[in-house]
């Protein structure tokens, strides 16, 4: 049985700025993941020998031109994809183990909320589904305690057509946080919404972060996103699609507009564009 | 905590009750047009009763025939009744074979892709010969021409569901049951639903093509029965009540739309998909 609300009263400063990510113990960890995909008889490799670790509590992104694997990599990290070679490990278990006690919260690009549901019994969907012996009311108290968290306090009746993009994309986190996970996937969270949209979720996913401590791995392919919540990004290539370097960012949180021109900022900026256009100009080739 | 931004605006509700109207009007002053025009050739070109009654002529029959009418509808409908929730019941079942069992499934569909490539009029005869002159034989052509759209639109519905809900009921460690009754079925409704109007359809149509091939009751015997005695106002009286059935049994069936699947989105004519 999860305690209502137990996200929301982790103490704030499990998260204390600065902190250098190796002293934390992986929370995530993967070797040499191999993954191959057969696409009209033809065997294709996807991910070669990707070895990444995620210390507790820590968010990290990871980055790449289009279709060079990283959402296939995060449904690696999930069990939704069982690798050809290579171990995985979340929380000490098997991917798989760790979906089946709750372990894992995901969070697509797409909100894909129920329409017969509304906001409030999307977010508790997902527990009642993965937790057969919880009463309902708990499922939906503990939904109310997430919505309020991600700020969609008093929209818990509307219905997804009523809702915004970014204010189905908070029910979706909400739901995946009412499971009380812990990891949070997300694959492009933000990438369906508007600019100015997007900046706002950035600040809420930061502030659930720094309220809940959940260990967070981000796909994006928005460079500003990556430096501006992140402790370490991974860029990856396509042809092999592998990690070809991990830059940690070395400034302290809370983050504000104005780290945006933060030497520290400019200087990741500059240097994960170049590694960028040199891989897709390598998947070009 | 950024504030929640509020929802967009709905559109007033006043539109709606003058397009309403406006819906309603071009169609019934066509429908009257096309009416007195019917009347008027019969009257100048002297057509026979027999050929082509007039308007008149089949309202005087209507009135006349009224209560052997009301008999042979509450006989049709009943077998309607019957057979369309057979007929959707088989349907339902059938789609959730073929997608929960897989392999069967593929072994079962072309089978009945081929099945429902014979013509079920065809079939009205045999169908008579095993099953008798009684509702039974109805029921089963009834089942037999209206379980099929059912099928196709409940399987679309099963199989159309977003991959990102699939994964993230896996994420949790649901199984393909589970993911079944709580994600595929309930969005499969609509589809569903859109399935049933189709079979309502073709739920008369089996009635009628039933008391066609055999049977001492029902409109289509009516139908039938007039014909032998060139009593073509009656046909044409028969005929309307068969739509005025037709149609009510489809309003039931949009009312029960409304009611069970409210967010599906709605079809408007007019204005195209809402």
């Amino acid at each position: 049985m999860i305690p209502v609300a137990a996200a929301a009263t982790v103490a704030a400063n499990a998260n204390e700025p600065g902190r250098s990510a190796d002293l934390a113990p992986a929370h995530i960890s993967a070797h040499g993941i191999t993954v191959d995909f057969t696409l009209g008889g033809h065997r294709q490799r996807v991910l070669e020998n990707i070895d990444l670790s995620v210390p507790k509590g820590s968010l990290v992104s990871l980055i790449g031109p289009s279709g060079c694997g990283k959402s296939t990599l995060l449904k690696v990290l999930s069990g939704l994809i069982t690798p050809d070679s290579g171990d995985v490990s979340v929380d000490g278990v098997r991917p798989q183990e760790a979906a089946k006690t709750r372990k894992i919260g995901l969070v697509f690009q797409d909100a894909t909320l129920l329409p017969w549901k509304n906001a409030i019994e999307n977010a508790a969907f997902l527990l009642a589904t993965a937790d057969e012996t919880i009463k309902p009311s708990d499922a939906m108290s503990r939904a109310a305690a997430m919505l309020r968290l991600v700020g969609l306090e008093g929209a818990e009746k509307k219905g997804p057509s009523q809702l915004s993009g970014g204010m189905r994309q908070r029910v979706a986190i909400a739901r995946a946080l009412a499971l009380d996970p812990e990891v949070l996937l997300m694959d492009e969270p933000f990438g369906a919404l508007d600019a100015i949209t997007r900046e706002e979720m950035r600040e809420c996913l930061l502030d659930i972060w720094e309220r809940t401590g959940k260990t967070v791995v981000l796909v994006t392919h928005s460079i500003d996103e990556a430096i501006s919540l992140s402790c370490e990004v991974h860029v990856m290539c396509t042809s092999p699609a592998r990690i070809i370097e991990t830059i940690p960012i070395a400034l302290p949180y809370p983050r504000t507009e104005e780290c945006h021109t933060d030497p520290v900022f400019l200087a990741a900026r500059a240097r994960l564009r170049s590694l960028l256009i040199e891989s897709h100009n390598r998947g070009q080739a | 905590m950024s504030p929640v931004p509020s929802t967009e605006k709905l559109p007033p509700t006043g539109s709606v009750k003058a397009g309403r109207f406006d819906n309603f009007l071009p169609p019934a002053a066509l429908s009257v047009a096309v009416l007195i025009i019917w009347e008027a050739a019969i009257r100048l070109f002297h057509i026979p009763t027999f050929v082509l009654p007039a308007p008149t002529a089949i309202v005087a029959s209507l009135i006349e025939n009224r209560a052997p009418l009301a008999a042979a509808s509450k006989a049709t409908a009943i077998e309607v009744l019957f057979g369309f929730v057979l007929a959707a019941i088989v349907g339902v079942v059938v789609a959730l074979v073929i997608v929960r069992f897989e392999r069967f499934g593929r072994a079962l569909y072309p089978l009945i892709v081929l099945f429902q490539n014979v013509p079920k009029v065809a079939l009205a005869p045999i169908v008579i010969l095993w099953f008798g002159y009684d509702l039974a034989p109805k029921v089963v052509l009834i089942v037999v021409i209206a379980f099929f759209p059912v099928t196709i639109d409940m399987m679309a519905g099963l199989q159309s569901v977003d991959p990102s809900f699939v994964s993230l009921m896996r994420s949790v460690g649901a199984s393909d049951g589970k993911i079944l009754m709580r994600v595929r079925i309930p969005h499969s409704l609509p589809h569903l639903i859109a399935g049933l109007k189709v079979a309502i359809t073709f739920s008369v149509i089996g009635a009628i093509v039933g008391e066609f091939a055999g049977a001492n009751e029902g409109l289509g015997y009516v139908i039938q029965f007039a014909s032998t005695q060139l009593d073509t106002p009656q046909i044409f009286a028969a005929l309307i009540v068969v739509s005025v059935l037709g149609l009510l049994f489809y309003y039931v069936v949009e009312y029960a739309e409304r009611l069970l699947v409210p967010w599906a989105p709605k079809f408007d004519p007019v204005h195209g998909n809402g």
